[in-house]
């Protein structure tokens, strides 16, 4: 028991919001690019993770200082804004175009319709 | 064209999976003071066979397709409901194994939940390695006052703002960063080497940026560890910060965390 190692250990009763800001970029981390990824009914489009993994990568970072300062830590990325970057959503509809992802209204050709028909 | 995708707003519920359990570990006990992650609902199994999932009903308003597409841009949002799907698996990992889901993982209906179930028997096999086992994640810092001391010695700076000094100074930095540049490849390397191997499976993720941390991180690591080895595991660990700490590194341990790290990230079908 007399180890120097710091533990953060289990957190008590892992309420919301009582992480620290560490704590809060180990869980993104983990919940947003870990863990199994089995197709669920509900498609999240693979582009918006894909973005929001890698800004959160580079993201979840800004936490600590941030709050010292008293601003939430996403405030001032475009991706994870509050508001929506016309520029960026203009990219990734384009992106999305481009690869055939989704068609120009963000419907996924030939997915889906069909268990609401059959279901 | 238009400038903005106004969502159609979705009725109904969806059935939100956190991850997965042994049917025979799915007892009400394993869920017992769990919060769902959308407030209106609870946490509840749907077991199938050998299977049980964690789900909780969710509400499409929120969690449609259109609506989750919305709402993973607001931090808040995204921040309060990853930290809730967390808290609901960190609460039945205590008494079972478990497949964590990444998050947002959603089906239209109970019956469709078990069909996943069914379909996909690489689950059963998963719990099956990971029992008896923990995620645990350390992480290394480098404290670069320290190691400067550390390189440095007593050597005392040269004084003055002569050319002479500058010059000195400069050459004297450019030297300590080549030295840490060093120091760090070899020391995350080696760290993470010794502490894979008191662990049955490991994993080097990237770095986070020092603003979260506080300090310059080296080593961001995760190790599935057996229960019964845990104490060798911090040994191990106790034995590197020993080493370690006169170079000015710091070591902080975290977890037990479900097995985000040692699931199949896409698993074959």
């Amino acid at each position: 028991m007399s180890t120097p190692i710091q533990s953060t250990g289990r957190l008590p009763q892992a309420g919301m919001g009582g992480r620290q800001p560490a704590q809060l970029a180990d869980v993104l981390e983990r919940v947003l690019d870990k863990g199994i990824v089995i197709a669920g009914d509900i498609q999240i489009n693979l582009l918006d993770i894909e973005l929001l993994t890698i800004r959160i990568r580079l993201l979840v970072a800004s936490a600590d200082k941030a709050r010292e300062m008293g601003i939430d830590w996403w405030e001032g990325d475009p991706f994870l804004g509050r508001g929506k970057s016309p520029a960026l959503e203009d990219r990734i509809k384009r992106l999305e175009a481009a690869t055939g992802l989704e068609d120009g209204d963000g419907n996924e050709p030939g997915r889906r319709e069909e268990s609401e028909k059959s279901g | 064209v238009s400038d903005a995708v106004t969502p159609r707003a979705e009725t109904g519920s969806g059935w939100y999976v956190y991850g997965v359990v042994p049917a025979a570990a799915a007892s009400d006990e394993l869920l017992t003071g769990t919060t769902a992650i959308d407030a209106s609902g609870a946490v509840a199994f749907v077991a199938d066979g050998e299977l049980a999932a964690i789900t909780s009903v969710v509400p499409l308003a929120e969690f449609g397709e259109a609506a989750i597409k919305q709402n993973l841009h607001d931090g808040v949002w995204l921040e309060q409901k990853v930290t809730g799907h967390e808290a609901v698996l960190e609460t039945a990992l205590a008494r079972a194994p478990l497949v964590p889901f990444r998050f947002g993982t959603i089906y239209r209906g109970e019956e469709q939940v078990r069909q996943m179930l069914r379909a996909n028997a690489y689950l059963s096999e998963t719990l099956q390695r990971l029992r008896g086992t923990v995620e645990l994640g350390v992480k290394a810092f480098l404290d670069p006052e320290e190691f400067e001391r550390g390189q440095l010695g007593d050597a005392s700076e040269e004084p003055g703002d002569s050319g002479r000094a500058y010059l000195l100074r400069k050459q004297r930095d450019r030297q300590l960063a080549e030295a840490r540049a060093a120091f760090t490849a070899v020391f995350a390397q080696e760290s993470h080497d010794r502490l894979a191997a008191a662990a049955e499976d490991a994993r080097a993720n990237p770095v986070q940026r020092p603003e979260v941390s506080g300090g310059e991180m080296i080593l961001n690591g995760a190790y599935l560890v057996r229960s019964d080895r845990e104490e060798a595991f911090r040994t191990a660990l106790a034995t590197l910060q020993s080493i370690n700490q006169p170079e000015g590194v710091r070591y902080e341990l975290t977890g037990p965390w479900p097995p985000y790290n040692f699931v199949d990230v896409e698993p074959e079908q």
